[in-house]
């Protein structure tokens, strides 16, 4: 696995992906090819009742292409994670999922207002969950530490006052990192 | 060929469709938690593969059209020595004047040699639990796989789960295990000679009797319907005032046929459990478990009928009154158990393993993910001409369902009449 963060005036990048993927994961992210199919949804901020839902339906999506149980079930931690980050911290947002015939592609994008240190934020434990989603069970500062370890590539971009644009792809046959 | 074989096999199911009674109403397409049901020319058809015995279609259908075929009770005269073993919910089906030894009593009167209640190895299933759980830290949670419905249910929609589900003989099985060799052994009997009937309140248990999960051997005979017997046992009790003899009950144990009481017994300091009834409710957590959302969990009971075995559609009694005497009579009672260690060492001597179970996925549009891709685009292409009603006079579930029928050429875009109606209007208008 290879990371590293970037900082371009006051937006940082993360990057985290297999190393077999390194080479292509600028490309597969910032000019991503022509989807087979797409999702989208709309994420509301703190409607903890409603939040969820696209994951589901993307799980449900891949149950039905049969698509391995396993990475099945790494996509819907993955996305579930990603859901849950928008509704609890963010202004809400948008998902898009774009399905290609060996992998998904989940971007996650929301209205603000932005993660102040992205590397922190990879800490397990580390949360800056409210009130709200403590009590909900949420903000166990493990979000962004368990879609990292559910996904192939994981790419965020953010900054204080920004948006927060995170994409999360993941492969449908198991490869193991050389 | 044997890949072939596979393709085909065929599922036996206690729910059973009557053709000539069916009027094609659709209630039991949409209330199938699997779709497994498709009217088509005016009559339903059940889907063999994906039907799980949950009976919801039974309980909906407004006909009797669909009905459980419980096993007769004239099988058990086939057989020299007849045991009859008993679910937890069999006693709470009648009244206190009634009582429960009489409910037993009467079930020999019946003509069965022996009874065997599966609220006897309660306790001994709770140690068995708990010791699979301790001993296989890399599996969390445990799912429960005592009712069949579930363990159908995972095999068919949550395939990553199949491995979860606890893989030991459920009790009624121990019994019927434990007993078919005991009975061999003390009444000198054959193999053949020896018949093993469960009495069961849900239907999914018939079909796990006739058609075992992961068995590895020949356990029972057949599986009658509590409310095949209810009124026989109801004319016999009024006989029965004289008869004052001696029979061992197990009263303690019968808590298990609640929802929840399972989970509380196997619970431990070092084991979180978690009890699910409905098989709705059991689908939404079974999704959450499938997305790591509970892996806090050691341990979850799942029951396809809600409140749990009480609550099962062969039951003659209203399930929460069956519930409250349960609770009678668990506090009247004092508390008996039979050889808890013999039990206990014949699992750990492997005596009750089953097979690896598998799964039985009907998900995917197609084997190959490319043309399921392909599948699956043309399915939301037909899905936006369709009126998302989901109201199911096509005679599939939802519009979804319906536009993956078409893909599949099951059905024709035709079958949609509120489309055909709404082109009709767009068209008289122009």
């Amino acid at each position: 696995m290879g990371s590293e963060a970037a900082k371009s005036n006051h937006l940082s990048e993360y990057w985290d992906c297999l190393s077999s993927l390194e080479e292509k994961s600028k490309e597969l992210i910032t000019n991503p090819p022509e989807p087979e199919m797409q999702l989208d949804f709309t994420i509301e901020a703190k409607d903890y009742i409603k939040t969820g839902r696209a994951s589901s339906e993307i799980k449900l999506f891949l149950k039905k292409l049969g698509v391995n149980p396993e990475i099945l079930r790494r996509v819907a931690v993955a996305s579930y994670e990603a859901e849950i980050n928008v509704t609890a911290h963010s202004n809400g947002g948008t998902v898009l999922a774009y399905i290609y015939q060996d992998y998904i592609l989940i971007i996650f994008e929301d209205t603000g207002p932005g993660i102040e240190d992205i590397e922190r934020a990879m800490i397990p434990g580390f949360s800056t969950a409210d009130e709200l989603a403590r009590e909900m069970g949420f903000g166990a500062g493990l979000g962004l530490p368990n879609i990292k370890k559910n996904s192939d590539l994981l790419y965020i971009r953010s900054g204080v006052g920004s948006n927060t644009y995170l994409a999360i792809m993941i492969l449908f046959e198991d490869k193991q990192d050389v | 060929m044997s890949e072939e074989k596979k393709e085909t096999k065929e599922f036996f199911h206690a729910v059973e469709l009557d053709r000539d009674k069916c009027v094609g109403c659709t209630k039991c397409v949409r209330v199938c938690p699997t779709e497994a049901i498709r009217v088509r020319e005016g009559k339903a058809v059940i889907d063999s593969t994906r039907c799980i015995d949950c009976s919801q279609c039974v309980k909906v259908c407004p006909v009797n059209a669909l009905y459980i075929k419980s096993d007769p009770l004239s099988d058990i005269y086939k057989f020299k020595y007849r045991l009859a073993v008993i679910s937890t919910s069999y006693e709470s089906q009648f009244s206190e004047e009634i009582g429960y030894e009489k409910a037993l009593k009467a079930l020999l009167h019946l003509g069965f040699d022996e009874i065997a209640e599966q609220a006897m190895i309660t306790n001994v299933t709770a140690d068995i639990i708990r010791d699979y759980i301790r001993s296989h830290p890399q599996i969390r949670p445990v799912l429960s796989s005592n009712c069949p419905a579930i363990v159908r249910l995972v095999q068919v929609r949550f395939p990553s789960l199949v491995k979860n589900l606890l893989h030991i003989e459920s009790p009624m099985s121990m019994l019927a295990k434990y007993y078919r060799d005991k009975i061999a052994r003390e009444q000198g009997l054959k193999e053949d000679e020896i018949g093993i009937f469960l009495i069961v309140p849900s239907s999914s248990q018939i079909t796990a009797v006739h058609q075992p999960e992961g068995t590895y051997k020949h356990l029972h005979d057949g599986a009658i319907a509590i409310s095949e017997i209810y009124s026989q046992v109801m004319d016999i009790q009024k006989k029965l005032c004289d008869d004052d003899t001696e029979i061992s009950s197990f009263a303690n144990g019968l808590s298990w046929a609640i929802s929840g009481m399972e989970a509380e017994e196997v619970a431990a300091d070092d084991i979180e459990t978690l009890a699910v009834s409905g098989i709705h409710n059991v689908i939404d957590i079974l999704s959450n478990i499938e997305s790591h959302r509970l892996d806090q969990y050691d341990y979850i009971e799942l029951k396809n009928c809600q409140l749990g075995c009480v609550g099962g559609e062969l039951n003659v009694e209203n399930p929460f009154v069956a519930a409250s005497r349960i609770k009678k009579i668990v506090k009247k009672t004092k508390r008996k158990e039979i050889d808890n260690d013999y039990f206990f060492r014949l699992y750990k001597e492997g005596y009750f393993d089953v097979e690896q179970l598998e799964p039985r996925s009907i998900m995917e549009l197609d084997k190959d993910i490319r043309s399921a891709l392909a599948k699956m685009k043309k399915v939301k292409e037909i899905e936006k001409m369709l009126p998302g009603l989901d109201c199911g006079v096509c005679g599939s579930p939802t519009c979804r369902a319906l536009a993956e029928d078409i893909v599949q050429g099951r059905s024709k875009l035709d079958d949609c009449l509120v489309r055909l109606r709404r082109m009709k209007k767009k068209s008289e208008v122009k």
